[in-house]
């Protein structure tokens, strides 16, 4: 095989640039979907992985994906864990526990040499002759204090430069490597954590454990309600003659085109009639009377021959059971199109539960009116915010993981041929 | 006693054909003391509703006692009418008394007990459909179908029974005791045996039906379901937001008539001359109508334009430059990847599903992870902006300034920061879109563009975009229509929403703002008709350029 391929680039010039071309354009072509695939992954990946942080590392900068969390030892002699810091001493990089947080320090210099500094702690340092009778030395031709400054093993009179504060770290595994550093600056040791805790935290906040419930019922009840309507209306339009069936249908199909906003007021208004504001019931019922659904199964059934049909009521058969008999087996697909279609909207949607649901009824709340007070209330941990971000999106894309064909049939379906 | 003599099954017939007549007699009484009732009892402008629906069915019922007696099919197609009617409100307002509607907010409290046992009984179907791959082996497929029978049947009886409210079942059972609730229960039964008396086969051959009209009542009934909901929850509402779109509609019950006037402070405009560009507006136009909306100049002369409802005018500009912004977005990159996609590489299938992840997450999930990628100061953006200007800095040696970019905090940016990711959720749908509508392309059209030399580009150019017309049409108007209706992304990222300074006021946060912050329902309803006239006009544009295609799939 690759000898007679060998073989034919060789004697074949243009074959060989045409396959050169053909590599190229593979290469591009898999260039531009990998990249274009990281874009639509990246934001689920920073939502899974900010959702196992605490809050201090969702904050910090650069931003780094994976969930870090700065390591800790027990050291003999202090009572708290102390943190560990990656600390550089003579040139070498040490992992050193910060002992004490804020060691008053003073920078000190020699009077005739103001660029040669040493940092020493503001307690080691005593005034030059006692504090009653310090003496000075004029520097920019001001008198400025001395002090008596260890350097090296020897006191040297210096003056105070400036003041600052450092952290004082110490080796765990050799106590005697002590160094001053600014905290700030130094980087913590961290190493991978996880806090899947987020996850029972966001659900016991606000009640959010209640509103994936009530998402589920709903979504359940949605879906299962549109597909026995559609299905008994798509199949009297499919298959029944009857008088204004045809007109019925065009008005049916005129109204898929009818945007939710407009109903919204409206819908409103029904529902502070019979009282079913602040009720999942609303949530519901005018969801599971879908023109689009009906249209889709009347679709579907019209591929059913008519044979097997007539040959059924021959034999006898009611239209109900030539329906559950021959028709649903048979639209099986179109049925579990229907359904994630559905099912999709009912989780997801927002708008309407927003209008219907009072904030403060936590109760009735669905995954995204909760998702909604959760940003306001967790303002300050994208941790939880994030994690209950994932409690909305993950089950729709395990549904989808098991069923992908029905949803991208659903998206074809709902338009290219129509 | 075997078996029913002819004469017998006749008399038999004519007694219910008896009875029938009686009962619809006495419900056309019945409905008419209903209206007188109804009528007096109910205040407001749904009296005349309820009593003209009333009045209608007790005449039905009236006229159906003649035809009966005629043994005329119409009567029984109007008995049938007026029982399934009958039965369904009965059902509908015993139901909504003894609170099953309203039970449904406690249903949920239980539902959460059952929910484990309903995923045993999902993972029993797919046991069972696990067994249709083993086609070749009837053995091991019916045992396979019969394991998952009985885990599902498991599944969903325990599901029953955890869910199922034992200890309420006294106060249920006392709860239909009552009056009023046991008419309703005796009204749905005798509807319900009417009916059925109506529907038999042996009343049916005495009414004259043929097979016609069996299958038109059969029609209106598979249909009634599906029909009674869509004028319930649809057609209705939408004629009462027409109505209410010429009132003043608010939540404190006024509710008067005012024709025009939302639709014409909607649109209310006007239009002065300036001495000087930077002249005061309040010296041109009535400031106490008018706001300023814009000033522009032309040929050296200056003008200002106000209007009324200068937030209304805002969220148009800001939903047109959103459509403007995001449906290109959305629709050429979709375009580009669809047509990689296409060819026959390995690995399309992965790619085409990993695209279209994004369209199943719930809008506000996804919002809530943009809004922390674009955070100014730690956000992933503006992380991936510092650093690739860095790398190219250091590479060329040039000094690009980090824009230090504040997206949504910044009323430049904010619109922007929304339409990129309403863009970003959208291209893997439309991906599929154009994948699905490609495959429709006869595979012999470019076979004859390779053999007439035609390229990559050109195949692309002559064959894929003519014939993709249609896809490329209803992809963009599907888009442009959601786009117009943008609410959810803005609501969740901006704070507050439509902000930073209405920046991204978008027309349907409007309505929102008026209709249910302001209570200005009758002013809300009227911009949605004005929003839905707009899309309307983009849909009528599809469908004129669908049926103009040069290609039908």
């Amino acid at each position: 095989m690759t000898q007679q391929a060998a073989t034919a680039s060789t004697y074949n010039p243009p074959r060989r640039s045409y396959r050169l071309r053909k590599a190229i354009s593979y290469i591009a072509a898999y260039t531009v979907l990998i990249v274009f695939g990281v874009i639509v992954i990246f934001p689920f990946l920073v939502m899974l992985a900010t959702s196992l942080k605490l809050p201090a590392d969702t904050f910090s900068y650069p931003p780094r994906l994976l969930p870090r969390a700065p390591v800790s030892v027990e050291l003999a002699g202090y009572d708290k864990p102390l943190p560990l810091y990656e600390i550089e001493v003579d040139g070498q990089q040490r992992e050193m526990a910060l002992v004490e947080n804020t060691v008053r320090v003073g920078i000190y210099a020699a009077p005739d040499n103001l660029d040669a500094t040493v940092t020493v702690p503001i307690d080691e340092v005593a005034p030059t002759g006692g504090a009653d009778n310090q003496a000075t030395a004029t520097v920019d031709g001001a008198a400025s204090p001395l002090f008596d400054v260890p350097v090296n093993g020897q006191i040297v009179p210096m003056v105070l430069i400036n003041q600052t504060a450092l952290g004082r770290f110490v080796d765990p595994e050799n106590t005697s490597i002590e160094t001053l550093a600014n905290v700030r600056l130094s980087q913590p040791v961290s190493k991978l954590t996880a806090h899947p805790e987020n996850y029972r935290d966001v659900l016991q906040l606000n009640g959010m454990s209640r509103a994936l419930i009530n998402t589920a019922l709903v979504t359940l009840l949605v879906v299962l309600g549109q597909l026995v309507t559609s299905v008994l209306g798509g199949y009297a339009f499919a298959r029944l003659r009857f008088p204004g069936r045809d007109t019925l249908f065009v008005l049916y199909l005129g109204t898929i085109m009818i945007p939710f906003v407009v109903l919204i007021m409206p819908l409103y208004q029904l529902m502070v009639l019979i009282g079913w504001t602040d009720r999942l019931a609303a949530l519901i019922f005018p969801w599971v009377f879908t023109a689009y659904g009906t249209f889709l199964m009347r679709q579907f059934f019209l591929t059913i021959p008519r044979e097997i049909e007539e040959a059924a009521l021959i034999d006898g058969a009611s239209r109900l059971q030539i329906l559950w008999r021959i028709f649903i087996p048979a639209a099986t697909p179109a049925l579990a199109t229907l359904a994630t279609f559905t099912f999709l909207y009912a989780w997801n949607s927002f708008f309407w539960p927003l209008v219907i649901i009072n904030t403060g009824n936590t109760n009735n709340h669905v995954l995204t009116l909760s998702l909604n007070v959760l940003r306001g209330r967790a303002a300050d941990s994208p941790n939880l915010v994030l994690a209950g971000a994932a409690i909305s999106v993950i089950p729709p894309m395990i549904l989808f993981i098991l069923a992908q064909r029905f949803f991208i049939e659903s998206a074809t379906s709902s338009g290219v041929k129509g | 006693m075997t078996t029913m003599t002819m004469p017998a099954s006749r008399s038999r017939t004519d007694t219910w054909l008896l009875v029938l007549m009686l009962w619809h007699g006495l419900l056309a009484v019945a409905g008419l003391v209903a209206v007188y009732v109804a009528f007096t009892g109910i205040n407001g402008g749904l009296r005349f509703a309820v009593a003209g629906v009333l009045l209608v069915l007790a005449l039905l019922s009236a006229t159906t006692v003649p035809l009966i007696h005629r043994r005329d099919h119409r009567g029984r197609s109007i008995s049938l009418v007026v029982n399934y009617l009958g039965f369904l409100t009965c059902t509908a307002l015993l139901l909504d008394m003894i609170g099953a509607f309203t039970g449904i907010d406690d249903l949920a409290q239980r539902f959460g007990r059952g929910l484990p046992f309903l995923l045993i009984s999902f993972v029993g179907y797919f046991i069972r459909s696990f067994g249709d791959r083993f086609e070749q082996f009837p053995q091991r497929q019916r045992s396979f179908q019969r394991v998952g029978n009985i885990i599902m049947l498991a599944g969903l009886l325990l599901f029953v029974l955890a869910i199922i409210n034992f200890s309420g079942i006294p106060a249920l059972a006392s709860e239909i005791l009552q009056p009023v609730r046991m008419a309703l229960l005796l009204g749905l039964i005798l509807f319900g045996v009417m009916f059925w008396a109506m529907w038999r086969q042996p009343v049916a051959e005495v009414m004259g039906v043929n097979n016609a009209r069996s299958e038109t009542l059969s029609g209106y009934l598979f249909l009634s379901p599906n029909f009674l909901g869509f004028l319930l929850f649809f057609a209705g509402p939408l004629l009462l937001s027409l109505y209410t779109s010429f009132t003043n509609w608010d939540a404190f019950g006024t509710r008067d008539w005012v024709g025009l006037e939302n639709y014409a402070r909607l649109l209310h405009m006007t239009f002065a001359q300036l001495s000087s560009p930077t002249q005061l507006a309040t010296e041109v136009i009535n400031t106490s109508i008018f706001d300023e909306l814009f000033r522009f100049s032309i040929l050296g002369k200056s003008f200002i334009v106000g209007a009324q409802d200068k937030l209304f005018w805002l969220s148009i500009r800001n939903t047109v430059v959103f459509c403007l912004i995001a449906v290109p977005l959305s629709v050429i990159p979709a375009l580009l990847v669809g047509t990689i996609l296409n060819s026959k590489l390995p690995g399309m299938k992965f790619f085409r599903a990993v695209y279209f992840i994004p369209s199943v997450a719930a809008v506000v999930g996804v919002s809530l992870i943009w809004q922390w990628m674009y955070n100014a100061a730690v956000g992933w953006i503006n992380y991936a902006i510092t650093s690739g200007i860095g790398a190219v800095n250091g590479l060329t040696g040039l000094a690009i300034a980090d824009p230090q970019m504040r997206w949504l905090s910044s009323a430049d940016t904010a619109l922007l920061s929304v339409a990129l990711m309403v863009a970003w959720q959208t291209i893997g749908f439309n991906t599929v879109l154009f994948v699905a509508g490609m495959q429709n392309i006869p595979k012999v059209l470019y076979e004859a563009a390779t053999v007439d030399g035609a390229g990559t580009w050109a195949q692309f150019r002559n064959v894929t975009l003519p014939l993709l017309g249609p896809t490329t049409v209803f992809v963009l108007t599907t888009t442009l229509i959601q786009a117009f209706q943008v609410f959810e992304p803005i609501f969740i990222m901006t704070n507050p929403p439509g902000g930073p300074n209405n920046s991204t006021l978008s027309m349907v946060l409007y309505l929102y703002q008026n209709g249910f912050q302001r209570f200005r329902q009758g002013y809300a309803s009227a911009i949605a008709w004005v929003l839905f006239l707009v899309i309307f006009a983009a849909t009528v544009i599809q469908f004129r350029r669908q049926r103009g295609g040069a290609y039908e799939a």
